[in-house]
């Protein structure tokens, strides 16, 4: 069972998402401040932390950087009545992995969650795996039902972030930004031949798609 | 009337009796010697001194007579024509600031009087004409928003109160929880939204313009909306010219997108097409949000863009009525302009036009 570390210095909304996750199969502890979570991580080890970010003394800012400094890896939810982009923008920074916004929906956070769990064991595995297809990610290969799909690593890397965020629709930007040089002088349409050649590469998998969402980018629908 | 002012009224009043006895003295001096003067030498008469100091304290005893005069006559001047109107604008303007936004002062008693009080007069009712205008905007602000912030806090209790009842049905149970939960989901939406616009009416956010992509910017915010046109079953259609870049404030411009998608997908009936375009004219980005829903009849378009006007009262359950008052507000402060065009039954039009970087 997953175990995840919520602190919130308000008493009842700690108390209401911590029932909630040990009702949905976690197992969720409670601290009312950042303090009480440093002793509590001292002799637990948990899978993820879900923060508040206006606390006393020790704020989820200076709070998320003492735990990112300790642990590279553990995900951590911002959730805070902060809704202003700048403080989205300090949270990413000091290395947080998600960021909801007060008043949060509860089953949101358990997608979310669940979401950020299953990022943290791919990384931590170092494989992917959707059905009968799985991909390596030290090797960069890509497997059907045993076989070995050839893909370039641009092909594989796009594959593999679309896969690693199943029903999120990315722009052809928001890809192009990441796996191509910032001086490219490809066009966004570049990446729409991308797509035919892995379409083209996966016609046999049917354990997932690539869907084009109205012009507007590509996610991947795991069936 | 404290001390003080006692003290310097009468200090006032002998300044100016001094003022006035110098100057009746000297005109009185200069006439004398000069009449004394023609006199002897043309009538040739020999003046003794006893004469002269006869003659000299009568004149000082007049002098100060007319001084007298001369004084009393000024104080009931400026009691007239200065203090009186002085008095009347204190007056108001104190009413003014004790909350009374109905004064208005007389400028026909004004007009009498030295140009300077007629125009003082006019200038402060006009002020309080506009002090009242805000003043009504306020307090029809204030009474909308208790009245949306109390109505899904009614529902709330009436839940809670039904949800405690013993011996409740599983279905029943279900249902007022959702009831809860949506009601508190509106509230939520509403403060927000409250918030951001009294953020931007106050101009706390000053728009930090900087150069940044139109079209990526509008793609992902129409995505933010996936789940919702799928759960409606909508068309969407896209047309969005690449590599449009504008400078503005992307976190301001976004809100408009995200209300004109949010709009366009809520008054869109199942099976209706949602598209958005963007095409560059000239100098100008021009965004276009259509829809295929209700369309907006001419009474409605002329207020749509107030705070809390919703145009059909039986979909106040889906919105705030403040989402088009806050794209106003951007568009204003960007510097932008929008544009609606819309036909009942058939759909409406919402076009923004933004100058290119």
């Amino acid at each position: 069972m997953f175990k995840i570390l919520v602190v919130e210095d308000n008493e009842e909304l700690n108390r209401s998402v911590c029932s909630f996750l040990n009702r949905s199969g976690y197992e969720a502890t409670g601290c009312l401040c950042a303090e009480d979570a440093y002793d509590a991580m001292y002799s637990n080890v948990f899978d993820l932390i879900v923060s508040d970010v206006m606390m006393p003394e020790i704020d989820g800012f200076e709070f998320a950087k003492t735990v990112r400094s300790l642990n590279e890896d553990i995900p951590i939810l911002f959730m805070t009545a902060l809704d202003d982009f700048a403080s989205k923008q300090r949270g990413y920074r000091v290395g947080i992995d998600d960021y909801m916004v007060k008043p949060i929906d509860l089953d949101e956070l358990f997608l979310r969650i669940g979401a950020l769990l299953r990022r943290s064991k791919i990384a931590s595995s170092r494989r992917l795996s959707v059905g009968d297809f799985s991909m390596d990610i030290d090797e960069h290969t890509a497997y059907w039902r045993g076989e070995e799909i050839a893909l370039t690593l641009r092909e594989f890397n796009l594959l593999y972030k679309l896969l690693s965020y199943p029903k999120r629709t990315f722009t052809r930007t928001q890809l192009m930004d990441e796996f191509w040089d910032a001086d490219t002088q490809a066009s966004t349409r570049t990446v729409d031949v991308y797509m035919t050649k892995l379409r083209a590469k996966l016609s046999e998998c049917d354990s997932f798609s690539i869907v084009t969402v109205h012009g507007l980018g590509y996610k991947a629908v795991i069936k | 009337m404290s001390r003080d002012k006692r003290i310097r009224r009468v200090l006032k009043a002998l300044n100016n009796f001094l003022i006035f006895f110098l100057l009746v003295g000297f005109i009185v001096s200069c006439c004398t010697m000069l009449f004394v003067e023609v006199m002897s030498r043309t009538m040739g008469l020999e003046l003794t001194s006893e004469n002269i100091a006869a003659a000299a304290k009568i004149t000082m005893l007049n002098v100060i007579l007319l001084t007298l005069l001369l004084t009393l006559c000024d104080i009931i001047r400026r009691r007239l024509t200065v203090d009186r109107p002085v008095k009347t604008i204190l007056n108001a303007g104190r009413r003014l600031t004790g909350g009374d936004f109905t004064v208005r002062i007389d400028t026909k008693k004004m007009s009498a009087l030295d140009d300077g009080f007629e125009e003082i007069a006019e200038c402060f009712n006009k002020m309080a004409e506009e002090l009242s205008h805000t003043e009504t905007l306020r307090s029809d602000f204030v009474a909308n928003v208790s009245h949306e912030l109390k109505t899904p806090l009614a529902v709330m209790q009436n839940y809670a109160s039904l949800l405690a009842s013993p011996d409740l049905e599983e279905e029943k149970r279900v249902e007022y929880a959702r009831g809860i939960s949506d009601a508190s989901r509106r509230l939520a939406a509403l403060i927000t939204n409250i918030l951001r616009l009294t953020k931007l009416e106050n101009q706390q956010i000053t728009p930090s313009f900087e150069e940044y992509d139109l079209s990526e910017q509008l793609c992902e915010c129409l995505l933010g909306f996936e789940d919702a046109w799928e759960k409606k079953g909508l068309e969407i259609e896209t047309d969005i010219e690449s590599d449009v870049s504008i400078r503005s404030d992307a976190e301001m411009m976004s809100l408009v997108w995200n209300n004109l998608f949010s709009n366009a997908i809520k008054f869109t009936e199942s099976g209706g097409t949602v598209s958005l375009t963007l095409k560059t004219e000239g100098e100008y980005a021009v965004v276009s949000v259509r829809d295929t829903g209700c369309g907006i009849s001419r009474e409605v378009g002329e207020r749509m863009f107030d705070k809390f006007y919703q145009g059909d009262g039986s979909r106040a359950t889906q919105g705030n009525g403040l989402g088009l008052a806050l794209v106003k507000r951007v568009i204003d402060i960007t510097g932008s302009e929008i544009s609606v065009e819309s036909e009942l039954g058939k759909g409406t039009t919402f076009t923004v036009r933004t100058r290119r970087s």
